[in-house]
């Protein structure tokens, strides 16, 4: 315990030490939500629905589009169905960026140092993994303020507790996503083979999930693949929370991914302490 | 309490399954003693100490180390020893402080113990001025000497430093040899690796010569050194087709010539007194050099293994080879 907090403090004092690395990694998730969800903004085609057709017509269709917008995303709009969409791939890529850390610490032969010392294996591996919690926690609330300055609608009433319970969602993501990112990179000798995974992994992790649209709006083999994606049951459950979308059953939602962080944690741990067993 | 500081049992390791880095290796060292294994890149002395500080587990064989086993007990040697890696091993991202600072707190230090060791320890080492700074500006012989202070965080009772002072100019090899020195003095076990016969011979109570993973003799520098009696000619013809031939004309002469890293090496009593004899001997090769070699632990090398200290390079990871050439340079 004592020395995952030190090794922890240590991950936050290198994070803030790192002033240009802070400051992108907070620009980088703006530009995504406002060019996501200020650019497909599906409410702007609605209110251009119905030119050149009878006044009453129109209003009625637009009408009847929005409500089926609003069944289907939550929210009438768009922005704040990705803003709230984004957090959830925003720990993933976070996840996977923390992991890197671990490839850097073994080539400075920081790692050894570590390995001589009279520490339990699991803290170094676990304050990796709460490293990258912490930074996803602080950017998390820094692009939500972001996300309300620019015009996301929350659900009415919003309280701490939703907030709480969607920083859950976003902390079981995180652990989880990160656990095996990092117990990889313990195996990796070379940081190059953690951007290639990245690149591999994220993007389809991205699409094929509920983050950036709906997945009853998806073609059926894409819904099951949505199905089992914990961006997904991420995504839905931070909507459930922030934005008051709907959802089906959220408690298995959660029992999911609580089931599948438990899973994350034991194989990226069992992979970490193969990568630790010896200098 | 055991008699021996570090006890090492037929230490073994065994790369791929073919590679004996580490054959059959077995020493004792004594309580505050300094203790050096010399011999050159390869020899297996970084991966006798890895195998010491519990980095890596042997192949066969054990070492006790202030009688614990680093095979069964690896957590309780952890806690008695400091090792200063050959790598750099300081976050050159964090200032020389927080290394330190961070390191005390592993060991579980408080937070008030951790700042008052901190400071001391950079005091000592003289990196007090430079404690805020990123370690990144720091030059080598800085670097090496923070390396060190982040080694004793615990006053561990046994130390291992590996290559201490590789790459230093010197300058600031003599100094960190004061502060081995100094550490002796205190009373903390020492085991050191080197390839600079120097080194060896300056710091050291004893000496092991270690080549290609097993130890090939162990005495004081001046016990190792009298077992070479007198001097050594070396000559060196012109055409090194020759080197038979002049060592079968100085074997006639009365001499016990032989070959040794491709010149000819003559033991003598005393070089000066038959120097014109072996000229003589000699007579009718062109040779290139004669040169006289006193004894030093570079003889006894060369006499025990028929090869030079300043052998075969290592594999380097480049990324760090570049780190080390980059804090070198400053």
């Amino acid at each position: 315990m004592g020395a995952t907090l030190v090794l922890l403090r240590r991950e936050v004092l290198k994070w803030v030490g790192r002033r240009p690395v802070l400051v992108i990694s907070i620009v980088t998730p703006i530009f995504w939500i406002a060019l996501f969800g200020k650019s497909f903004n599906i409410i702007n085609l609605l209110n251009a629905a119905g030119a050149g057709v009878d006044p009453r017509l129109a209003a009625a269709i637009r009408e009847a589009m929005l409500r089926a917008v609003e069944r289907v995303f939550g929210t009438t709009d768009y922005f704040t169905y990705v803003a709230t969409g984004m957090l959830a791939v925003f720990a993933l890529f976070q996840s996977m960026f923390g992991a890197v850390g671990v490839v850097f610490d073994r080539r400075i032969g920081y790692m050894t140092r570590l390995l001589a010392a009279p520490i339990p294996r699991f803290s170094i591996f676990i304050a990796k993994v709460l490293g990258t919690l912490f930074r996803i926690t602080v950017l998390s609330a820094i692009l939500l303020a972001i996300a309300y300055g620019m015009g996301a609608r929350f659900k009415p009433g919003l309280g701490p507790l939703d907030l709480a319970a969607a920083w859950l969602v976003i902390a079981l993501l995180s652990l989880g996503l990160s656990s095996i990112f990092t117990g990889l990179a313990f195996n990796v000798y070379n940081q190059e083979v953690l951007f290639a995974v990245a690149n591999l992994v994220n993007l389809p992790l991205m699409f094929s999930s509920s983050a950036l649209f709906p997945r009853e709006q998806m073609p059926s083999w894409l819904q099951a693949i949505a199905g089992v994606n914990p961006i997904s049951h991420a995504a839905d459950l931070i909507r459930y929370y922030l934005i008051g979308k709907t959802l089906e059953d959220p408690t298995l939602s959660l029992a999911y991914l609580v089931g599948l962080t438990a899973a994350l944690l034991a194989i990226g741990y069992t992979l970490a302490s193969r990568g630790l067993r010896e200098a | 309490m055991p008699g021996y500081a570090i006890e090492a049992m037929n230490l073994t390791k065994i790369y791929m399954g073919r590679v004996r880095a580490v054959d059959g290796v077995s020493f004792k060292v004594g309580r505050g003693e300094l203790f050096s294994l010399l011999g050159p890149n390869g020899a297996g002395k970084t991966t006798t100490i890895k195998m010491l500080s519990t980095l890596l587990k042997p192949t066969s064989g054990d070492a006790l180390v202030e009688g614990y086993s680093v095979v069964r007990d690896p957590g309780r040697v952890r806690r008695v020893i400091g090792l200063v890696p050959q790598d750099l091993t300081a976050d050159d991202e964090m200032t020389g402080w927080e290394n330190v600072y961070i390191q005390a707190r592993l060991y579980g230090l408080s937070g008030v113990e951790a700042r008052r060791r901190t400071r001391e320890l950079l005091e000592e080492f003289g990196l007090l001025d430079a404690a805020h700074r990123r370690v990144a500006t720091y030059s080598g012989g800085m670097r090496r000497r923070l390396e060190i202070a982040m080694s004793l965080v615990h006053e561990p009772s046994v130390l291992f430093l590996d290559e201490p002072t590789l790459g230093l100019d010197v300058q600031s090899r003599r100094s960190l040899w004061r502060h081995i020195e100094e550490l002796k003095r205190k009373g903390v076990t020492i085991l050191l690796t080197t390839h600079y016969m120097e080194e060896a011979e300056k710091l050291s109570d004893r000496v092991a010569i270690m080549h290609r993973g097993r130890i090939v003799a162990v005495g004081s520098p001046e016990e190792l050194k009298s077992r070479i009696q007198g001097d050594t000619v070396y000559i060196e013809p012109v055409d090194p087709a020759d080197v038979q031939a002049i060592v079968k004309a100085l074997q006639s002469a009365g001499f016990k010539a032989s070959l040794a890293g491709g010149v000819v090496s003559v033991p003598v009593e005393r070089a000066e007194e038959v120097l014109p004899a072996i000229a003589r001997a000699v007579n009718g090769f062109k040779v290139k050099s004669m040169s006289i070699a006193k004894p030093t632990l570079e003889e006894v090398f060369i006499r025990l293994t028929g090869e030079r200290l300043a052998g075969g390079e290592e594999a380097v990871d480049t990324f760090r080879f570049r780190r080390m050439l980059r804090s070198i340079r400053r």
